[in-house]
């Protein structure tokens, strides 16, 4: 074998070892997360050495979790009360309490009407400024970047007050509109939307199509691998949103991780419950992942103008 | 359809101190019909001026109208013009169909079934019917080309805008796309401003030649015209391959004296009268190779075949010569070589205007006011070609 080919082989074995490695890191806690949920409390905290095989205990846990009664985790179905009366039989039509929403629904709710409204924002704002001259436009766009390093306990007292003043107050919009124009989703779409050509929108708007549609209709096509990993970035910020969640909202609405903070007691800390809230707060974004994978495709724009 | 009217064209990018003037007043009129070619070396104003025209540039002055209809202030999409970009510009998520049907879709009312009945005419005019369902990225670059004419042609607009359509293509494609291009624009009678930077497309191409240099109009006429009439040296030099050669010689009466002990008599002195130098310029074609001429040495000789282009040095200057096949000087030999001087060009040499051009005063004028359209022989030609 030649040194060099040797080398390389080495190098690339390192490279390996090292994501392996990563990846290794990465898994072992949510892997002993899912056997913590399967295990009682008393399996996997009083034991010497920790267990690594899953146990049965999970629908134990999960009824112990959904038993509670200052946390509704997962929803159930609802009582409709309002209803037309019509002798054999009625009709209800109250259909918003069909179901009653517990926190994992919620936060699917919340993170999926802020993931979408943010799309739409994110890449609005993100394609005015990588396409179009305007005045102050560097200027605006360094202020928006500028809102990335105000840290959250800092706007918490300000947010409280304008969302009390607009009547939001334990509302899910109090959680999705102050960051609907997310800043780093703004700069992703903007670095991103810069690689569209000019030419294939000058070339739209030859053909007819007014300023909107080469958004909605050129520029959004083009830029559906970035909308699918942006969409997993905005998804998993407002998923994980606590601080905010915890003051606006009353125990009713809550999300999933303000629900798993519940389960913090001043005289105990429920972990089996607490495994079986985590196990159940990772499948909604595993689904999403897997949904939005083969979106990743790139290079989406070969083939649009020639070198 | 209509014709194009350019009346004290001016762009100018930026503002105030920094502003760059990109066009210069360009008064230009394009008849109806007519395949004008903006030509010039990059950077001298012709893609902005087409840009212009498209509605992607705001003039900072001056006006442009489409036949008798003022356009200036019409955003690109209110003009009904058709572009070719250079890099073809193709929708990278729509199929070759959708590609060209766009425009339509966007700017007409028609339903699908018309607006895919014409994608497919069109489609089939250019040989592509079979692609229309392919990505623009599955397409060879020819294939692409056609698709961006495609685009252009189904909207049946008031012009055709070429930005330097064949410069991504190789070089037989290009000849080839030039011929089509051309028969093209002849049969469906479009008003067509062609840019590009090649002066042997544009000859080939145009019925007229826009020639611009540094955002300024330079010249405008027939191929023929800027050849053998140049107005200045620019024109001069910038058509004809290889370019013309252009040296200094001081004026002693009606004797030119030159580098390298190059002397000439004028038979008529007229044109440097008053002169002290002049700028003197001879086609690399005009030159023979005689046994009694001026001497100058021979350094690269390059066959192309059919001719022989042979470089030399007169003095200090360098003269391309294109000689007959049969004659093969060696390098650092000495040949001489001679000239009609009806084949002689004088520019002046402050301004570069054209003092004498070739066959002065002979050539029919074909300006604005002739029809610059194909001649009825042409249309025979073709229709029997048909």
């Amino acid at each position: 074998m030649r040194e060099e080919t040797r080398r390389e082989a080495v190098w690339q074995f390192l490279t390996y070892a090292f994501i392996l490695l990563g990846a290794i890191l990465t898994l072992v806690p949510l892997y002993w997360i899912f056997v913590a949920s399967t295990l009682k409390e008393s399996q996997f905290l009083s034991s010497t050495s920790p267990r690594l095989a899953p146990g049965d205990s999970f629908f134990a846990n999960f009824q112990s979790l959904q038993a509670r009664e200052n946390v509704q985790f997962v929803g159930h179905v609802g009582e409709m009360t309002h209803y037309i009366d019509l002798g054999p039989f009625y009709i209800a039509y109250d259909f918003w309490n069909l179901w009653n929403m517990g926190a994992i629904e919620s936060s699917i709710f919340v993170a999926g009407v802020y993931t979408l409204l943010s799309l739409l924002l994110c890449s609005m704002a993100g394609f005015a400024f990588a396409k179009y001259e305007f005045r102050f436009k560097k200027p605006i766009f360094y202020a928006i970047l500028a809102t990335l390093i105000l840290p959250i306990q800092l706007l918490v007292i300000p947010l409280f007050l304008l969302m009390s003043q607009l009547g939001l107050t334990n509302n899910y919009w109090a959680i999705i509109l102050p960051w609907a124009a997310n800043p780093l989703g703004i700069f992703l779409m903007r670095q991103n939307m810069r690689s569209i050509p000019d030419a294939l929108l000058e070339s739209a708007r030859m053909d007819g199509a007014t300023e909107f549609q080469l958004f909605y209709k050129i520029a959004l096509p083009t830029m559906k691998s970035s909308l699918a990993a942006l969409s997993i970035i905005l998804f998993l910020f407002q998923w994980n949103l606590f601080l905010f969640p915890l003051v606006i909202l009353d125990q009713g609405k809550y999300t999933i991780p303000v629900a798993i903070n519940q389960l913090v007691g001043a005289q105990r800390v429920y972990y089996d419950q607490i495994m079986v809230a985590a196990t159940l707060s990772i499948i909604p974004i595993f689904v999403l992942f897997l949904f939005l994978q083969k979106q990743f495709v790139s290079g989406i724009l070969a083939g649009s103008v020639k070198e | 359809m209509s014709g194009i009217t350019l009346d004290t064209v001016r762009k100018e990018f930026g503002s105030g101190e920094e502003a760059v003037l990109a066009v210069e007043d360009v008064d230009l009129e394009i008849e109806d019909g007519e395949f004008l070619v903006l030509v010039g070396p990059s950077g001298c104003g012709k893609t902005t001026t087409l840009r212009c025209i498209a509605g992607l540039e705001d003039v900072t002055s001056g006006r442009i109208l489409f036949g008798d209809r003022d356009v200036t202030e019409f955003r690109a999409r209110e003009r009904d013009v058709a572009m070719v970009f250079q890099n073809y510009a193709l929708y990278p998520h729509m199929d070759v169909r959708d590609n060209i049907g766009f425009g339509l879709k966007l700017s007409t009312q028609q339903s699908a079934a018309e607006i895919d009945q014409q994608v497919e005419d069109v489609a089939a005019m250019l040989g592509i019917e079979d692609l229309l369902d392919d990505k623009p990225k599955e397409l060879s670059g020819g294939q692409q080309q056609r698709v961006a004419l495609g685009r252009a042609i189904v909207r049946d607009p008031a012009a055709f805008l070429m930005d330097e359509p064949l410069s991504n293509l190789d070089a037989k494609l290009r000849s080839q796309m030039r011929t089509e291009l051309q028969t093209l624009q002849h049969d469906l009678d479009v008003t067509t401003v062609y840019v590009t930077h090649d002066q042997t497309e544009a000859m080939a191409m145009g019925d007229r030649i826009a020639v611009m240099n540094d955002g300024r109009l330079q010249q405008v006429g027939t191929a023929e015209e800027v050849y053998r009439s140049p107005v200045n040296e620019f024109v001069a030099d910038f058509i004809g391959s290889p370019s013309i050669n252009v040296f200094d010689a001081t004026v002693d009466g009606s004797r030119l004296d030159g580098p390298g002990g190059f002397t000439y008599h004028l038979s008529d002195a007229s044109p440097v009268e008053d002169l002290d130098t002049v700028r003197v310029g001879i086609r690399p074609e005009d030159i023979t190779l005689v046994d009694d001429g001026i001497p100058m040495v021979a350094n690269v000789l390059e066959p192309m075949g059919n001719e022989n282009f042979l470089y030399t040095t007169l003095g200090d200057h360098d003269i391309t010569a294109r000689i007959d096949p049969t004659k093969r000087p060696q390098p650092d030999e000495t040949v001489e070589f001679a000239f009609e001087e009806s084949a002689l060009y004088l520019f002046d040499p402050d301004t570069g205007d054209a003092l004498k051009t070739k066959d002065d005063g002979e050539i029919p004028d074909r300006g604005a006011d002739t029809d610059a359209r194909p001649s009825e022989t042409d249309e025979a030609l073709e229709e029997a070609i048909e």
